[in-house]
């Protein structure tokens, strides 16, 4: 009975679906073969990561500056979605939306984010300079590798690969990477503890007894 | 027809369970309103609402309507754009969370192969826009409860993941479709017997994270009136209130799947277990709504920290060394 059932709403959807197949198969007329709707994805993704970017740059509150930040890691994550690693992607948004973002913003919460602040002042004029030599820096790079290899490397369409074998992989082939940036992290971690708890004596915090 | 991996026809069906969701939410928190004030009244012996309708059943519907119909009123010197991307930041995210539920053998939207990491990276836009929403309103209360949604909701989500983690451990997969499947229809082979760990720790953060009584800190009453969304009236406020019974019934969805056998049952697999089974949890919020006192706010984090989180790994280690030896 399950398998009828599937089966009729399987001849609906299709029947659904019709316009939308005869808008795609007009469209795919007009643009570079199937993968039109990867280079719109693509498209989307960049805009999102640019004007995120910017927006985190140039707004005068740090909230929305935040904001801009969590737009611009959708649109990282839109990018790994494209890219064929689903489990990436919702990391991303999991860490980066989810935890570190929140906690930025408890952060930013905790201090007094009047608009008359440091960071509403325009940054001086060496600040830039240095600013455009970080921007410049990866683009001397990578432009003329771009430039010279465009169009002679054929890049396969990425496959998805299921997250047991990523996770075999960090833990064999790639265990040492991984171990040494869990060590970086602790790093971190005990020196957050340090600064958190450096004068602190427990005579004197004492109450919830 | 594949574009990118997803073919058209699973856009549409992505299309049509977002305007069922959406039905589903608007009728769950007019069913769970009347079902809490109903439930409510029996626990501390009084009637309820019995004025509207037949025994009040119409009361829930009556407050939608004032909802509908009151004047969306701003304080002064809000953030004007965050104060309105808060409330649809908390409503929109929770289409993307039902994506991967196993409702039935048959009606799932996707069989996400990574769906259990999909429902928590997405969970994650709920907590932003609660604290956007105590931020924009420029009001103390406000304040106070987003900085303690903040630092309840981080601490309880690591339990909830490490407790779902050890369930993912024994059946191998993150699919929710999948972890059903490995499920026996019989009560004896659901999962919250073999994970009794697991099941309590879910239950006690499955309150938590949708800020609920005795957790209901971030919006206490009696301290911060009402918390992050103080500020809100009219339909602002009831957004707020639709995403918070959708994640309620979210996690009363991922209860069922993950501890309760999902669509099996004893006679007649179908999505009817589904919904009796997360509507029994939905109960259960409101039961113990009514039975245990709020917590302080240190209480509730040394819960967290001294107690939950050690039980949590405590039992992943145990997990993973039984999956060993077996």
């Amino acid at each position: 009975m399950q398998q009828e059932t599937s089966s009729i709403i399987q001849t609906v959807l299709d029947y659904v679906a019709s316009p939308i197949r005869a808008l795609q198969e007009w469209l795919s007329e007009y643009l570079p073969g199937d993968e039109w709707a990867a280079y719109l994805a693509f498209a989307f993704y960049v805009i999102l990561i640019l004007s995120g970017g910017l927006g985190a740059i140039l707004s005068r509150n740090l909230i929305r500056a935040m904001l801009g930040l969590v737009l611009t890691f959708l649109g990282v994550a839109g990018m790994y979605l494209l890219l064929a690693s689903p489990f990436l992607a919702f990391m991303q948004l999991l860490i980066y939306v989810g935890a570190i973002c929140v906690l930025i913003f408890f952060a930013v919460m905790l201090t007094r984010n009047t608009d008359g602040g440091e960071e509403s002042r325009l940054p001086s004029l060496g600040s830039l300079f240095y600013g455009l030599l970080a921007f410049l820096a990866p683009l001397a790079v990578a432009g003329p590798l771009i430039v010279m290899y465009a169009g002679k490397v054929q890049v396969e369409t990425p496959q998805t690969v299921p997250s047991g074998k990523l996770g075999a992989g960090l833990l064999s082939s790639y265990v040492l990477p991984f171990e040494l940036i869990s060590i970086i992290l602790l790093v971190a971690m005990a020196g957050a503890v340090y600064l958190a708890f450096r004068g602190y004596s427990p005579k004197r915090s004492g109450d919830d007894q | 027809m594949e574009i990118s991996g997803i073919s058209i026809l699973s856009l549409v069906t992505i299309i049509v369970a977002c305007l069922l969701v959406i039905a589903l939410m608007v009728v769950n928190a007019l069913v769970m309103v009347y079902v809490e004030r109903k439930g409510s009244g029996f626990i501390q012996r009084r009637p309820g609402p019995y004025e509207v309708g037949p025994w009040g059943t119409i009361q829930a519907a009556c407050d939608a309507m004032k909802l509908l119909a009151k004047e969306l009123f701003v304080p002064a010197n809000v953030d004007f754009f965050l104060y309105f991307l808060a409330p649809v930041l908390a409503f929109l995210p929770v289409l993307a969370l039902f994506i991967p539920i196993p409702f039935g053998p048959f009606l799932t939207t996707l069989k996400v192969p990574d769906g259990v990491v999909l429902i928590l990276a997405f969970a994650g836009f709920g907590l932003l826009a609660n604290l956007l929403a105590g931020y924009a309103s420029n009001n103390k209360y406000g304040i106070l409860g987003a900085g303690r949604a903040v630092s309840q909701g981080v601490a309880y989500e690591i339990p909830m993941i490490l407790a779902l983690l050890a369930v993912v451990f024994q059946t191998g997969s993150m699919n929710l479709s999948e972890i059903v499947e490995a499920q026996g229809s019989a009560p004896w082979r659901w999962n919250f017997l073999c994970q009794p760990i697991a099941f309590f720790i879910y239950l006690v953060t499955l309150v938590a994270e949708t800020n609920r009584a005795p957790f209901d800190l971030p919006e206490g009453e009696s301290e911060l009136t009402a918390g992050f969304h103080t500020e809100y009236s009219g339909m602002g406020f009831a957004l707020f209130f639709l995403a918070e019974y959708a994640n309620m019934l979210l996690v009363s969805f991922v209860c069922a799947t993950f501890f309760l056998g999902g669509y099996k049952g004893p006679i007649l697999d179908g999505f009817w277990w589904t919904f009796i089974k997360a509507y029994a949890v939905m109960w259960f919020i409101v039961w113990i709504r009514w039975t245990f006192p709020r917590v302080r706010f240190d209480q509730l984090l040394n819960i967290n920290w001294k107690w939950l989180l050690p039980l949590s790994i405590l039992n992943l280690w145990i997990t993973a060394v039984v999956i060993k030896i077996v």
